[in-house]
């Protein structure tokens, strides 16, 4: 008999829910064969077997939350040797987790230098294929293959890529990941005839749905909200993007809005630190954080994410895009590390990029503000009397109003619109 | 030359001339970069100068002598009559097919116009290294920096390489005289082909494996052929040696390599290396400091030369601004013993373990024509590809030119190829190749030349 434990799966992780069982009692599982996902604070974790033997029992039902340690599975037999073998391979060694093209894949262990793509799962491509696959940033496991045993060519490729474009070109605003849009899916069946009395749909909150809404329920229960309002003129925020997307992609960054509005927003934080602080309840005390973790409310196929850029003062610009580039797409996947998800210490939200103008953000507790940047839209204004088009941007600031006041608030927004609309200032304090 | 701390502006540096940063170079210069390659030693690094090439012709020079035993020729008709050798004639023959390659990587260096700096280099921060050399002092600002500083051999717990008692698989090739007997340590090619070449050449070698293979990750039936090989050349092989019972002397000991970081003050660039040195990259081979990349074994992975090429080619692309990695499916392994095995892809337990479900071919060379022509018809073609859809997964080769005829069986992995691919083209006949094509051809119960399973 051997039993399974929860592992910590890291960060101060007490424990998890279990989500789904991709075993069952009386089924044989091979070493490293992938036999439970858990779902810790934020992120969604896949356990592999540590050994390869037959599952005797499983302890933690699906939807039940596990503590560090406790027991979820119990196999009948260990087969040692599959445990001590040191495991031989030509080089062909098995991580799925490297599979992941539009990145390079995270750094390596010294003993599995090689990110092997021969796995069961393996798409069929010729090296060149591959190659041209990679530098497009496509995943060709997403690429529906013209050829029978599901071979994809260098056609396959290349025609989603321009599907991926034209998709993106097309006038939906969402800003979506990095990744290219998926192939169209059949058109929605047509809607049935009404039903007499229906009844509607009771669905339990789990996961990351229950997550959100007591993380919510707790901020706007605890915190006194307050909300103020700007507008900034963004076209020479418009302008910088355009003068260096050209530059960062021919680097390998795609150049968002975001890794600008974070580079900008810096300076603000530092200058009023109040806003890059927490709210300590039991001590009454305000709590100066010296790091700059800039939480980004990000979309994931869950809900919300607020997804953590870790010390973004540290980062360069082209660096800030990349790792939001991860973020994005690792909250899509729910791939992230509870690194990657908690510890923000201001929290910016993109409201312009689901599509919005602008909105009221609730903080995410126990920060003391966030910022809620709307989408840049050419907009009627007047300048020295008259009427002229500039591209707005709507702000929205919430803060605590135990800490902080309305007047403080006004200010720090409007040193935040001074730095946006004139970016220039960031080269004042570069080293 | 410039004496004193000057500072150059260079785009790509590259530390390490070894076949890892040489190929960096190379690549960057054909990118139109300006490039600058550091290393102590001469142009080719370990490989070409005191590990892979030294070997293979020490190995080969001992397979033509063994080739002229009279037993083994009197069949044929040929009489030879005291045939010898001379060991220091021998060293000085790879002394001069090193020098050869050496300056053949110097012509390439420079008709590039790459700068080659003698000296050792190691970071000042994450845009400068200073370099310590023959002419002084000279300090690079670079814009990326290509780290090919490759490994040594790493020594036993407490049994310290001292060159003549305890011996470096390098030091081994640079022996004066032959030893009598000789102990080696290992179970990896380099340990098989040191092995090989010492009994070829009449020392009496003990091989002694730390573990259950002499050759690990190979399929049991193929490695059968290579331990009745070294049995017929009188070395005794023992499996399971653990390292503290190695008492015999004079003792190779090739029991990996350790990357050579050490002197480059890493941590004034900010560079994340392992507890072992090894530097952390991803598959584009970029550390954590995205503009320094470290190719080869000084980033810990297998340490072939093969791989640092490829990794070399893939930094200084990555470093122009291509968007490429280094993803292999494959990597063949060869090693040169009697006869020679070359692997390939999964054996038919990884595969399994994989996942996959499985079929094997094999083809005996004792059914192959031109094997017999060659008087070599000692070995085997085994094949694993997956049962579902026929597509090759890996091959085992063993017998003469196995190690060339593997690359045949790699380019078929990464095309995704099947059995029918490989059954349906034409191989030249009477040809050694055929034996690729016929283990398929039995995979699918049908091959011509022996019975097919069923």
């Amino acid at each position: 008999m051997n039993e399974f434990r929860l592992p910590d799966l890291g960060e101060g992780m007490q424990e998890a829910e279990v989500r789904r069982w991709l075993i069952k009692p009386g089924d044989s599982v091979k070493l490293d064969q992938p036999m439970v996902e858990v779902e810790t604070d934020k992120a969604v974790v896949e356990i592999p077997s540590p050994i390869a033997g037959r599952v005797a029992d499983i302890r933690v039902a699906e939807g039940q939350v596990a503590k560090l340690g406790e027991v979820l599975v119990i196999f009948e037999s260990a087969d040692s040797s599959a445990t001590t073998a040191s495991r031989p391979s030509n080089g062909a060694t098995r991580q799925d987790g490297a599979a992941d093209p539009t990145k390079a894949a995270p750094a390596q262990s010294a003993s599995a230098p090689v990110a092997s793509t021969m796995t069961k799962q393996r798409v069929l491509a010729a090296p060149a294929v591959r190659k041209r696959a990679f530098e497009l940033g496509i995943d060709l496991a997403d690429v529906p293959a013209s050829q029978p045993n599901g071979r994809v060519t260098l056609d396959d490729v290349l025609a989603y890529a321009e599907r991926a474009k034209q998709a993106a070109a097309s006038p939906a605003p969402r800003e979506k990941a990095a990744g290219p849009a998926a192939p169209p899916e059949p058109a929605p069946a047509q809607p049935a005839a009404p039903a007499p009395a229906a009844q509607p749909e009771r669905q339990p909150l789990t996961g990351l749905r229950r997550r959100i809404a007591e993380h919510m329920e707790r901020s706007w229960r605890t915190v006194p909200h307050a909300t103020a309002f700007d507008e900034l003129d963004g076209s020479e925020l418009v302008a910088l993007r355009q003068a260096l997307r050209a530059t960062a992609q021919q680097r390998g960054a795609r150049l968002t809005y975001m890794p600008l509005l974070v580079k900008l927003l810096i300076p603000a934080l530092k200058e009023f630190p109040v806003f890059n602080a927490s709210f300590d309840e039991e001590q009454r005390a305000i709590v100066y954080k010296r790091d700059y973790h800039i939480g980004i409310a990000t979309d994931s196929p869950e809900g919300l994410m607020v997804t953590v850029l870790r010390n973004a003062d540290q980062l360069t610009l082209l660096q800030i895009a990349a790792q939001l580039e991860h973020l994005i797409e690792g909250a899509q996947k729910r791939s992230l590390s509870l690194q990657e998800v908690s510890g923000s210490t201001f929290t910016l939200n993109n409201v312009g990029s689901f599509g919005g103008s602008s909105g009221t953000p609730i903080i995410n507790y126990p920060e003391v503000a966030i910022l809620a940047v709307g989408r840049l839209q050419e907009k009627a204004v007047v300048r020295n009397g008259a009427i002229v088009a500039r591209t707005m941007m709507p702000l929205a600031l919430s803060f605590d109003h135990r800490v902080i006041d309305g007047a403080l608030a006004g200010r720090f927004l409007a040193r935040f619109k001074e730095l946006v609309e004139h970016p220039q200032q960031l080269m004042l304090d570069m080293i | 030359m410039v004496v004193g701390d000057v500072t150059t502006a260079v785009d790509v540096l590259v530390l390490g001339a070894g076949p890892g940063g040489y190929v960096a170079a190379i690549r960057a210069a054909q990118l139109g970069r300006h490039v600058t390659i550091v290393d102590p030693g001469p142009a080719g690094g370990t490989c070409l100068n005191r590990g892979c090439i030294p070997l293979k012709a020490l190995v080969s020079a001992s397979e033509r002598y063994q080739q002229t035993r009279q037993e083994d020729l009197a069949p044929l008709g040929i009489q030879a009559e005291s045939v010898s050798f001379d060991w220091s004639k021998m060293q000085a023959w790879k002394q001069s097919v090193v020098e050869r390659l050496s300056d053949g990587v110097r012509r390439l260096i420079s008709g590039n116009r790459i700068e080659f700096v003698k000296g050792s280099g190691w970071f000042m921060n994450a845009q400068e290294v200073r370099v310590e050399g023959e002419h002084g002092s000279h300090r690079f600002k670079f814009e990326h920096c290509i780290i090919a500083t490759g490994a040594g051999a790493a020594p036993l717990p407490d049994l310290p390489f001292d060159g003549t008692q305890v011996l470096s698989p390098e030091q081994a090739l640079q022996l004066q005289e032959l030893p009598e007997t000789l102990c080696i340590f290992g179970n990896d090619y380099i340990a098989l082909e040191m092995a090989t070449l010492f009994a070829r050449l009449g020392v009496r070698v003990r091989l002694c494996s730390p573990g259950e293979q002499i050759l690990d990750g190979v399929e049991p039936a193929a490695l059968r052929f290579v331990q009745a090989g070294l049995r017929k050349l009188g070395v005794q092989v023992a499996t399971k040696v653990s390292p503290g019972s190695l008492d015999d002397r004079p003792l190779i000991v090739s029991n990996g390599v350790r990357a050579c970081t050490a002197g480059l003050h890493l941590d004034a660039a900010g560079v994340q290396a392992d507890a072992s040195g090894a530097i952390t990259v991803n598959t584009m081979l970029q550390s954590n400091m995205e503009h320094i990349y470290a190719v080869g074994d000084c980033n810990g992975g297998r340490a072939l030369a093969s791989v640092a090429i490829k990794q070399g080619k893939v930094a200084a692309e990555a470093s122009a601004g291509q968007r490429v990695q280094f993803a292999p499916l494959v990597i063949p392994l060869i090693a040169l013993t009697t006869p020679e095995i070359a692997a390939v892809g999964y054996t038919a337990e990884e595969a399994t373990r994989a996942g996959y479900r499985v079929v094997t071919g094999r083809f005996p060379l004792a059914a192959n024509g031109r094997a017999l022509t060659l008087g070599a018809d000692n070995g085997v073609a085994l094949v694993v590809a997956s049962a579902d859809d026929g597509v090759l997964l890996g091959a085992t080769l063993v017998g003469p030119r196995a190690g060339d005829l593997i690359g045949q069986v790699a380019l078929g992995i990464e095309m995704g190829a099947t059995l029918t691919d490989l059954s349906e083209i034409l191989y030249a006949h009477p040809n050694l190749s055929e034996i690729v094509q016929e283990s398929a051809e039995n995979a699918l119960g049908r091959a011509i030349h022996i019975l097919s399973k069923n």
